[in-house]
């Protein structure tokens, strides 16, 4: 754990804040007019999944987060938990649902991800930009419904849905955008 | 991508960056209907704001001689406009630039902006928020087609009836339980943000007003502005309290406060305005008292505008002015959350 100044906050990092992790989403300059300058950090709480907002002054000192990241492979679903494995040892790890958010469904067999821990916690996981998955629910488009032309919704292996070309078929394999859940391209075997 | 790449490939981009233009010209249309003068002052200047907690671009100017002064580059036309309300110019506006150093690239900040600032004689700030709620639905008529409401962000807020107006002193009464005593005693402010869990260990080591202001702007950050935001109208901030206010006039009926007010839209602060402060003598102490929290602050030392004292002291008119950010009026039709989506040229894409 390491001593910062607010000021120097950056996207992408963790901070404790009222003693639990936070993810930083983003953080902007605030400058109320008179006084001096704010940084304004939304960040998502680790522990609830929340996202809030918070603005401090740019020279309170904010505790930066040491983390560790360690690649695991998903296993299955376990209710409210997700079952990952450590592939060199064979070691399990439970994984709170909440901490993936929506990224629980680009979760597909065997698929490696990196989990970031921090005090022996897993605090957030880390997912590749791109996934491949199969189509297992891809009806006819509907005709004359303009206002999705030339896309149509097509379910993934994980009950994601996306939206995908009108030649999507059940079975094509497809990669998908893990950070916007959206179609990137059907993948030719 | 560069905007200038991304306007070339996309029509709607295009589109969006043209609103830039119709705000503009709406504005004009708006402030020459209403006998206001357009006035043109300087960009680099010998002596600018006096501002204490504002960052500035300095540069020299070189005389043939090769001697050289320090220039610097405005960070709003506020002096050099009240020298020629002074000088009987009667009502005025400007659009212009101004720059403000050591700010984010992007978010709602540029460090070059567009401001438009203007002055309306014989009115008082009450009279100038009616004013702007009526440029407001002005430019909205000119790109909408109507004057009634303005959908920002997928929700939709109410034009048509004066905006919502609190005062400090409400807000804090309503979000935060705080009487006005209270919201102008430190320690009162330093117990409400003790509670709320903030650090206040840092705050505590600060002479007294600095550790008022501390906490007043980070309470009304955290606890008020966020909740403004739920308003489906405008919201007016206003009689903000002596200390924030270094070029507005105190109220007569309460000097503890000054007649300033903000205009909040979702959230986002769109302008400030002030009843003007008329008196010289008041005015050259307020600003020697922000060029010594300067120094405190450990910022390089700057002149104090004695031309601006001097139109003061001439007689100025009675009068209330008022600071846009034009960048974010734009934004607002825009529907953009970002300013470098209504910048051709942002900051963040040439540093």
């Amino acid at each position: 754990m390491s001593m910062i100044k607010a000021g120097n906050i950056k996207k992408g990092s963790y901070i404790l804040y009222k003693e639990q992790p936070h993810y930083v989403l983003k953080t902007q300059f605030v400058s109320p007019g008179k006084g001096s300058a704010f940084t304004r950090v939304k960040m998502r709480d680790m522990r609830s999944g929340a996202n809030l907002e918070f603005n401090f002054k740019s020279h309170d000192s904010v505790d930066e987060l040491d983390v560790e990241t360690k690649e695991m492979q998903f296993l299955y679903h376990d209710g409210s938990d997700i079952v990952f494995m450590d592939p060199r040892t064979y070691e399990q790890m439970n994984v709170g649902r909440h901490i993936l958010d929506d990224k629980a469904l680009m979760l597909t067999s065997d698929i490696k991800v990196y989990l970031t821990i921090w005090n022996e916690r897993v605090i957030g996981v880390v997912l590749p930009p791109k996934v491949r998955m199969t189509v297992t629910d891809a009806q006819d488009a509907i005709a004359g419904d303009r206002q999705t032309a030339g896309k149509k919704p097509v379910t993934m292996e994980s009950g994601l849905i996306v939206q995908a070309p009108l030649f999507i078929k059940t079975g094509d394999t497809l990669l998908i955008d893990t950070e916007t859940a959206e179609y990137v391209s059907r993948v030719n075997d | 991508m560069k905007n200038w790449q991304r306007l070339k490939q996309d029509p709607q981009f295009r589109q969006q960056l043209l609103l830039r233009e119709q705000v503009i010209d709406a504005t004009r249309t708006f402030f020459k209907a209403r006998q206001y003068h357009e006035v043109e002052t300087p960009l680099l200047v010998s002596a600018p704001g006096a501002e204490p907690y504002l960052n500035l671009f300095t540069s020299k100017l070189e005389l043939p001689d090769e001697s050289s002064k320090n220039a610097y580059l405005l960070t709003s036309p506020e002096y050099a406009m009240k020298k020629l309300l002074a000088a009987n110019m009667g009502s005025i506006f400007q659009i212009c630039k101004s720059f403000r150093n050591r700010e984010s690239l992007g978010g709602t900040h540029n460090p070059e902006f567009t401001i438009l600032e203007f002055y309306k004689v014989e009115t008082n700030y009450l009279e100038l928020m009616t004013e702007f709620e009526g440029l407001l639905r002005s430019i909205n008529g000119a790109i909408t087609g109507q004057e009634t409401s303005l959908t920002y962000q997928g929700k939709s807020y109410d034009l048509s009836q004066p905006f919502v107006r609190l005062t400090v002193a409400e807000a804090f009464a309503k979000y935060l339980h705080l009487t006005a005593d209270e919201l102008l005693d430190v320690k009162a402010l330093s117990h409400k943000a003790m509670e709320l869990g903030y650090a206040t260990q840092e705050i505590a080591t600060l002479p007294p007003d600095l550790a008022w202001e501390e906490l007043y702007n980070q309470l009304f950050l955290n606890e008020i502005e966020t909740k403004i935001a739920a308003f489906d109208q405008p919201v007016i901030i206003f009689d903000y309290p002596a200390p924030q206010a270094a070029l507005a006039r105190k109220k007569t009926s309460d000097p503890r406060f000054a007649e300033r007010f903000e205009v909040y839209l979702g959230g986002m602060e769109l302008g400030n305005a002030f009843g003007e402060l008329l008196d010289a003598t008041e005015q050259q102490a307020r600003l020697e008292a922000d060029l010594v929290l300067r120094q405190q602050l450990g910022k390089p030392e700057q002149p104090i505008d004695y031309d601006f004292i001097a139109a003061l002291q001439s007689g100025m008119p009675e009068c209330s002015g008022m600071a846009v950010g034009m960048d974010r009026l734009i934004m607002l039709w825009a529907d953009a959350t970002e300013i470098d989506e209504v910048l051709f040229f942002p900051a963040s894409q040439m540093f």
